[in-house]
Parts: C-alpha cells; sequence; structure tokens
C-alpha cells in the first residue's frame, strides 16, 4: 500500500515536472551552451599543467555538468512545494488518501527522480565524449557505481530543497536562503574546476565546504571512474550516502511538521 | 509630437514595478557575488599566463567587468515579463486608455525598463570599478553613455520579443534560449583570442561584446582583442536604435486585439 501510494506522488509530481516545458528548455540550453560553447573556450585559456590529468579542460567538465543538470533539476522540487504550502494547496494534499510520511517521502524521492531523468541524456553526452577523448568504457560495475551516486545526490538535493522550502513561508526568505545554497554548493565545488585551484584561491571554511560537498564527490567519483583522476576513494560514496539519508530525513520530518500545523 | 513628460511618467511607473520583483533582486545579488567572490576567483588562478597578458594583466577584472554586463542584460530583459504579467491581469488595456500614445508607451518602458537595470546594477558596478581602479573619467563616462544606451537596446529587444510572441510560454523558452546563446557567445566571459573562429564571428556581433569591451575600455583594463571604443559605440547605438525602432513598430501594432497566452 505504502509503495502504491509514494508511486502516485512520484507520478504527480513527473507530471508538473514535464508542465514546466520553459524552464527544461531553457536549462538544457544553458547546460549544452556550458559544455559545448564555455568549456571549449576555456580549453584553450586554462594552464594545461592543471588539466593535464584529466585530458583537458573540456573532458574535466564533462562529469561536472552531469552534475550541474542534476542538481538544477533536483532543486527545483522546493521551489513548488514552497509555493505548495503559501498558497495552501498542502491542505488539499493532506485531504488525499495518503499518510503523511508517505505524502513527504513520496515528494523527496519524486524530487530526486526527476533529477535522474533530467540528466540522463547529459550522462550518455558524458559518457560520449570521454569515450571518444580517452577510449575507456566503464565497467558495468563502475557505470552502476556512477548512476547510484547521482540517483544518491539527486535525492540529497531533493531533500536539502524541500528542507529549505518548508522552513519559511515568506517567499524573500526562501529565495534568499535558496540562492545562498545553491550558489555556495555550486561554485565551492569541483564541478567546474579542481580541487587544487580551490584551495589556492578560497579561505579555508570554503576549501572545507568544497572537499565535503557532494557535488564534489559526485563529480570526482564519475572522474574516477571516467578519467581515471582522482582516486576513487570510499570517502566519497560515504559522504554521498549520507548527504542523502541525511537530507531525505530532515526533508520528510520537515514536510510532515510543516503540513501539520 | 512625442510629450517628454509623458515618456518619463511611463518610465517612472517602470522603476518603481521593478521593486515589487524582490526575488529577482535577492537571486541577482547573490548570483552576482557567487560568480565575483568564487567563481571569479578560481578561475582566475586556472587561467594561463598568457591569457592574463592578453586580458591585460588581470583576468579577474577582466571577468568581473564581463559580470557586470551580464547583469545589466539580464535585468534590462525583464520588462518582458513585465508585459506578460500585465497582459495576464488585464493592466494592458488599461493602458492603452490612459492619455498616453503607444509610442510614447513603448519608449517610456525601454527608457523604464533600461534605467532600473542600471541603477539596480550602479552599486555592483561602482565596487568593481573601485577593484579595477579608475584610469580615464572621460573614457568612463563615454562608456557609461554608450551602457545606458545598451540597456535602453535591451529592454526594447525585449518589449520586441514580448509583443511578437504574445505567448509566455515561447517567450520563456526563447529568451532562455537567447540567454544561454548570447552570454556565452559573447567576450563578456574570455577575450575573443580564445574563442574558435566559428565562435568568434558571431560573438564580434553581439552587442554584449560591444557592451562588455566598451566598460572595459572605460574602466581601463588595456588589451589589444577588446573590440574597438569607436566599433561597439557604433554597435551598440545600431542595436539600440533596431529595438527601439522595432519595439515601437511593432507594439503599435500588435498591442491591441487581444490574443496573449
Amino acid at each position: 500500500m505504502a509503495v502504491k501510494a509514494i508511486l502516485h506522488i512520484v507520478e504527480r509530481d513527473f507530471r508538473y515536472f514535464f508542465r514546466y516545458k520553459w524552464w527544461i528548455a531553457g536549462m538544457i540550453s544553458m547546460n549544452l551552451a556550458d559544455l559545448f560553447i564555455m568549456a571549449i573556450v576555456y580549453n584553450g585559456m586554462v594552464n594545461p599543467t592543471i588539466t593535464e590529468k584529466y585530458v583537458d579542460y573540456f573532458v574535466f567538465f564533462a562529469p561536472g555538468l552531469t552534475i550541474t543538470a542534476l542538481f538544477a533539476a533536483a532543486f527545483m522540487i522546493g521551489r513548488e512545494i514552497n509555493m505548495e504550502v503559501r498558497r495552501e494547496i498542502s491542505d488539499y494534499m493532506l485531504s488525499l488518501p495518503i499518510k503523511r510520511w508517505e505524502l513527504a517521502f513520496g515528494r523527496t524521492l519524486a524530487g530526486g527522480l526527476r533529477g535522474v531523468v533530467y540528466m540522463a541524456p547529459l550522462l550518455l553526452t558524458t559518457l560520449a565524449i570521454t569515450y571518444i577523448y580517452t577510449n575507456v568504457v566503464p565497467s558495468a560495475l563502475q557505470l552502476l557505481a556512477i548512476i547510484l551516486a547521482l540517483l544518491l545526490i539527486s535525492i540529497g538535493t531533493s531533500g536539502l530543497s524541500i528542507a529549505l522550502a518548508v522552513s519559511t513561508k515568506s517567499f524573500e526568505k526562501y529565495i534568499t536562503a535558496r540562492g545562498v545554497v545553491y550558489y555556495v554548493l555550486f561554485f565551492c565545488s569541483t564541478v567546474f574546476y579542481p580541487m587544487i585551484l580551490i584551495q589556492e584561491a578560497l579561505p579555508r571554511p570554503l576549501v572545507l565546504i568544497a572537499q565535503y560537498n557532494p557535488l564534489s564527490c559526485g563529480a570526482d567519483l564519475s572522474r574516477a571512474f571516467l578519467l581515471g583522476y582522482p582516486p576513487f576513494t570510499p570517502l566519497m560514496f560515504l559522504d554521498i550516502t549520507l548527504f542523502a539519508l541525511v537530507c531525505a530525513l530532515i526533508a520528510t520530518l520537515a514536510y510532515m511538521k510543516v503540513t501539520q500545523k | 509630437m512625442i510629450s517628454l513628460r509623458k515618456v518619463w511618467v511611463v518610465a517612472e511607473r517602470d522603476m518603481r514595478m521593478f521593486l515589487q520583483y524582490k526575488f529577482l533582486l535577492i537571486m541577482r545579488g547573490i548570483w552576482f557575488i557567487a560568480q565575483i567572490a568564487l567563481f571569479g576567483l578560481v578561475v582566475n588562478r586556472m587561467v594561463s599566463q598568457n591569457v592574463q597578458q592578453t586580458v591585460g594583466g588581470d583576468y579577474f577584472n577582466f571577468y568581473a567587468a564581463g559580470i557586470i554586463i551580464t547583469m545589466l542584460y539580464s535585468t534590462a530583459v525583464f520588462i518582458g515579463y513585465d508585459i506578460y504579467e500585465e497582459a495576464d491581469h488585464g493592466v494592458i488595456e488599461y493602458l492603452l486608455s490612459v492619455p498616453v500614445s503607444r509610442k510614447e508607451l513603448v519608449i517610456g518602458r525601454s527608457i523604464g525598463g533600461g534605467l532600473r537595470s542600471f541603477m539596480y546594477v550602479s552599486p555592483m558596478m561602482l565596487f568593481i570599478l573601485y577593484l579595477i581602479g579608475i584610469s580615464n573619467p572621460v573614457q568612463l563616462l563615454v562608456a557609461f553613455a554608450s551602457l545606458f544606451l545598451f540597456t535602453f537596446g535591451t529592454a526594447g529587444f525585449s518589449i520586441t520579443l514580448a509583443v511578437s510572441i504574445k505567448s509566455s510560454d515561447r517567450f520563456d523558452i526563447s529568451l532562455g534560449i537567447i540567454d544561454a546563446l548570447i552570454v556565452r557567445l559573447s567576450t563578456t566571459l574570455y577575450p575573443i583570442a580564445y574563442m574558435p573562429s566559428f565562435y568568434a564571428d558571431i560573438a564580434r556581433f553581439n552587442p554584449l561584446t560591444f557592451a562588455a569591451d566598451l566598460f572595459r575600455w572605460g574602466a581601463g583594463i588595456e588589451s589589444a582583442f577588446l573590440t574597438s571604443p569607436a566599433i561597439a559605440v557604433l554597435g551598440i547605438v545600431s542595436f539600440f536604435s533596431l529595438f527601439t525602432f522595432l519595439g515601437i513598430f511593432l507594439h503599435e501594432r500588435r498591442i491591441e486585439g487581444g490574443g496573449w497566452q
């Protein structure tokens, strides 16, 4: 029964996701432009000694692109939930014959799955690029590890965004908190640049954020299996798993609490 | 005969309206800080010594100046969303009933859309100028005057697109795609010398390139690869004239008759 109810919620959120045609089109253009324009231009500008272990900057950035796409898509559910709480649509949701925890967990899961579905074509693009440049095809186990890590990051991101969304009814406060979290996680990560540069350029607290940032771990885990550098460590998986579990739990509890008021 | 007083009344109304979009102002502000204090600082260390020399000694200054132009562009295009908001709430019919001609209305909106963008970005622009240092105030004044025209032209471009399309979904998609391409295919983020020729050929005619290179010239950044100031001013004047004229022409013909989706 619980699975069926959760699947209903996931299905509903997927239908909503595909209503945002404009957003998806804009995001896809942005992601592809980042890869095929920005990364190609930076490729000629970057000091080659920095990216030589990754072939070049274009190949370095490709796995990062998958993470940016996944993160942006999974983060979107928070905005919908904040709007629902402000407009009291969440009251209607409570009238459905679904338990609160099923509703809360279903929404966190839906946000995560939406991220994975949106990211899938970009992951294929990344695989194609890394194959063309390195001739490396990841083994089935490595591919599974990458997909699992991305799914966990997506669920964690969805949870984080839901927790932020239900923490305030004020749209301005939500937007501010969301903006700060979004950009700090985004730019204090190894998605755009290797860790060595972050250590050189940013203060220690931001370096720590970058080191334990699940986006960094996700991007580096993909690079480890697709490009062979940086080396894979189980700590990457542990970091991502903890992020997913903690954020999903906080989001489920926070969503249940806000719908009880 | 166009009444300047009426044009100003329309512009003033649009400037007041802008304060309602707190979420946009907050998000753009956070985005600016993240771009400068995180991405800009790290990427500055990533680029090679040749690039630093090409852009006049310091890539960070070059990049920061480009981010200001990106901010001016992204806030000026927001006027198009205002038009859809008004169509949604029936305010367009009200605006058509006030004793202001169509020409005055569209010129006032272009000026209002541009001025509000300039006013919002001014503190950030002053901060960046403080970082870069001002070497020639006359050059800076010429650049400022041109940037005013650039923001009016951008607002005119957004109005032109909004009244041509008359569908908020399609407008969103178009603007999202244009945003993704126009920024990356310009010299806001990187110098033209490092772009592959097929991108550089487009970037040479991009109004954002004219604006970014002119602002850098005004701020005293010396690089052989900046667009010549005379060409940049000519490009901005042409961009402004084209989209103000097109805006007036299309606004007069398409604003009436409903059909807004």
